[in-house]
């Protein structure tokens, strides 16, 4: 079984639609740039992957909701859907909801209503939809929700499911990750020898799923499995067993062997003990297989909870393209990774058919999605 | 395929019957206490809306015939966990932002980093019990119990658990009162659901769940989809038909998230007391889209 994916949509640091974020990565662009809405002396960690949206000085409430707001719409725009969801069920995937408005509420006294921690009026207000639902499942959020998206169509619940992924800074992610950062990591670089760590990002991302294509819409790529499972191990490093266990489950469900599959967008956060992980798992998932491995956060950041989402817009358009961004800022690999075809320097051109997206979250929160192109 | 809750737990000031909850709220119960429950080990560092949350998870798997003192009963890669909660770490998330404006990031702690994410309870509740099946957090305001429940069912039915353990559980703090305007539940409920078919513990069957623009238009059709409801859990007294019982849960400070699962584990205590007519569950209100929910004992000789 596999479901068509006809719209898309999604803003980043480096590009406001799914086209200019993947130009972006192939051109090297980053979004790492310094503090725009936190005090910087509070803070041994100087730099952030964030939007830049803010109108005046300091911080202001409400932004993820914006960019989750904007790349619905241009999803349900690019499938031709209009700006009338009401039929539509939304499911939105976050690590941290509308936390920051809830931050600003608490510290400086910005008006906020708890009824606005979940993205639900606001969808509501802007497209008039009620079968709205925000999921709190950290990194790997937006691949969960579209295993729910997925389960909707299954079941024969929905024919259309809108499934995306938000995310905002909060201070306070930001900086329980400082106060632990001993030497705030400089750049993102996944699995490189000397990655120091991950920097988060902001961003939102969207599809448009279907039961069955429009006829005379295109089609953007195909969603052929998504796993979803929980490490039940530790609540912030993450666990082979479980890692491994949803790749595979990804790979049965979607009826694909380790040879079929062309690309890995890896979740290649840039910490030590993620990418470690990752690499050791995707060796002994792919041996004998050789698909080109690569990951955005370099240049994105750490989206957290649009992650999974925005690295699967990316396997889409490296299906439609040809083209696999590298990984920037990889120039040693680390040894376990060492068979790996990891994409470096330059993007490199080889046909993609079929693709693999890892999203691991805290909490042992593992999703894998498999999309390919036209069958 | 039908989906039946299999398992209850339930946990207020002063009750942990549900049958409890078809009756006003206790008088100066004293507050939940998480260590006389289960103990003191693994507690040290949960938020309050974790440790409540193991609890529930304790007496809801044991009830299901899930969990005994050898642990787990069944693979736990086929249990998953759903938990709805609005308000769980706010608390975490204002201290931090407060510290940080007073003395910068040195003075916060580093064991707060886990409960900084929104999805704390539900990885806690995973790994003190082994449950490796679908983890997930319901953050959808006033309608999330519900929606938990609705979205546990429907990874029952797709297949991809056996079991679902959703939890709802909101703690009472500094915070979580400012942002409510009031006393918040500082508690919640648990059920466990399965497949009905088979299942010797299946005590209510959940019917259709329905979706619309108002709590009039979700009773209208919860009405008309499930005819023959003589229970009624809402806040809004005006929708129950004259003859029909109104449980409004109320008199236990906000409940949040927890609501819409400790409306399940009421219509659990209305099975017991030998009731066979469906209940109906509706959650929402202005401004937000409202859900609404049937539920069916199973009587005494199916």
């Amino acid at each position: 079984m596999s479901f068509p994916i006809t719209g898309v949509g999604a803003v980043a640091s480096i590009g406001n639609t799914p086209d200019e974020i993947f130009a972006g990565l192939c051109a090297g662009r980053s979004g790492l740039a310094p503090l725009r809405g936190f005090d910087r002396e509070k803070f041994k960690a100087q730099q952030l992957f964030e939007i830049d949206d803010r109108s005046g000085e300091g911080d202001e409430p409400g932004r993820a909701t914006r960019f989750l707001v904007e790349a619905v719409r241009q999803a349900a725009a690019d499938a031709g859907l209009g700006e009338d969801l009401s039929g539509v069920p939304i499911l939105v995937g976050t690590g941290l909801r509308e936390l920051r408005s809830l931050e600003l509420w608490w510290r400086d006294g910005i008006p906020f209503d708890a009824a606005d921690l979940d993205f639900g009026p606001a969808l509501r207000e802007r497209f008039g939809a009620l079968d709205t639902h925000t999921f709190a499942n950290a990194c790997s959020a937006s691949l969960y929700a579209l295993a729910l998206g997925w389960d909707l169509l299954e079941q024969g619940e929905a024919d259309t499911v809108i499934v995306a992924g938000c995310d905002a800074v909060t201070e306070s992610m930001f900086g329980q990750a400082d106060r632990v950062q001993f030497d705030p990591p400089p750049a993102v670089r996944p699995f490189d020898r000397e990655r120091q760590g991950t920097i988060l990002g902001e961003g939102a991302a969207a599809v448009v799923l279907r039961r069955e294509a429009a006829p005379g819409r295109p089609v953007r790529g195909w969603l052929r499995s998504v796993a979803v499972n929980c490490d039940a191990r530790h609540p912030t490093a993450p666990d082979r067993e479980g890692i491994t266990a949803s790749v595979r489950q990804a790979h049965e469900t979607a009826k694909a062997a380790p040879g079929d599959i062309d690309l890995v967008l890896l979740h290649g956060t840039g910490t030590p003990v993620n990418d470690l992980m990752e690499a050791e798992v995707t060796a002994e998932v792919f041996a004998g297989a050789r698909p080109a491995l690569t990951g955005i956060k370099s240049q994105t950041g750490h989206t957290s909870g649009s992650a999974g989402l925005m690295s699967l817009l990316v396997a889409l358009s490296a299906i439609t393209s040809g083209r696999i961004p590298p990984i920037a800022g990889l120039s040693d690999p680390l040894p376990e990774a060492a068979g790996l075809r990891l994409v470096r320097d330059t993007p490199l051109a080889e046909p993609v058919g079929v693709a693999q997206v890892n999203g691991f979250g805290f909490g042992g929160v593992n999703a894998v999605a498999i999309v390919a192109g036209a069958a | 395929m039908s989906v039946a809750i299999t398992g209850v737990g339930l946990l207020l000031p002063g009750l942990t019957d549900p049958q409890g909850l078809l009756g006003p709220a206790v008088p100066g119960a004293d507050p939940v206490d998480p260590a006389a429950l289960i103990g003191k080990k693994g507690l040290r560092y949960k938020d309050r809306a974790t440790q409540i949350g193991l609890c529930l998870a304790s007496a809801a798997l044991t009830d299901a015939g899930l969990l005994d003192a050898g642990g787990l009963t069944v693979p736990g890669e086929r249990v998953g966990v759903v938990v709805s909660t609005n308000l769980g770490n706010a608390d975490t998330v204002c201290r931090a932002v407060a510290t940080i404006a007073k003395e910068g990031t040195a003075g916060l702690s580093p064991m707060d980093t886990p409960n900084a994410s929104s999805n704390i309870t539900a990885s806690e509740t995973a790994i003190r019990f082994d449950l490796r099946g679908p983890n997930l957090t319901v953050c959808n305001g006033v309608t999330s119990g519900l929606d938990a429940v609705r979205w546990a069912a429907l990874t029952v039915r797709s297949g991809r658990a056996d079991h679902m353990l959703v939890l709802g559980v909101e703690p009472d703090n500094e915070v979580t009162r400012a942002l409510v305007g009031g006393p918040v539940v500082d508690g919640g409920a648990a059920v466990v659901l399965g497949r009905a078919a088979g299942s010797a513990r299946a005590e209510v069957t959940l019917g259709p769940t329905v979706r619309a623009a108002s709590l009039a238009a979700c009773a209208d059709e919860l009405t008309r989809t499930a005819p023959g409801g003589a229970g009624w859990f809402t806040d809004d007294p005006a929708l129950v038909p004259v003859g029909a019982e109104h449980f409004g849960l109320h008199g236990w400070g906000e409940c949040s998230g927890a609501l819409g699962v400790l409306q399940c584990a009421a219509a659990v205590g209305w099975a017991a007391t030998g009731r066979t007519e469906p209940v109906y569950a509706l959650l929402g209100g202005a401004g937000t889209a409202s859900t609404g929910l049937v539920l069916t004992p199973r009587g005494p000789s199916s």
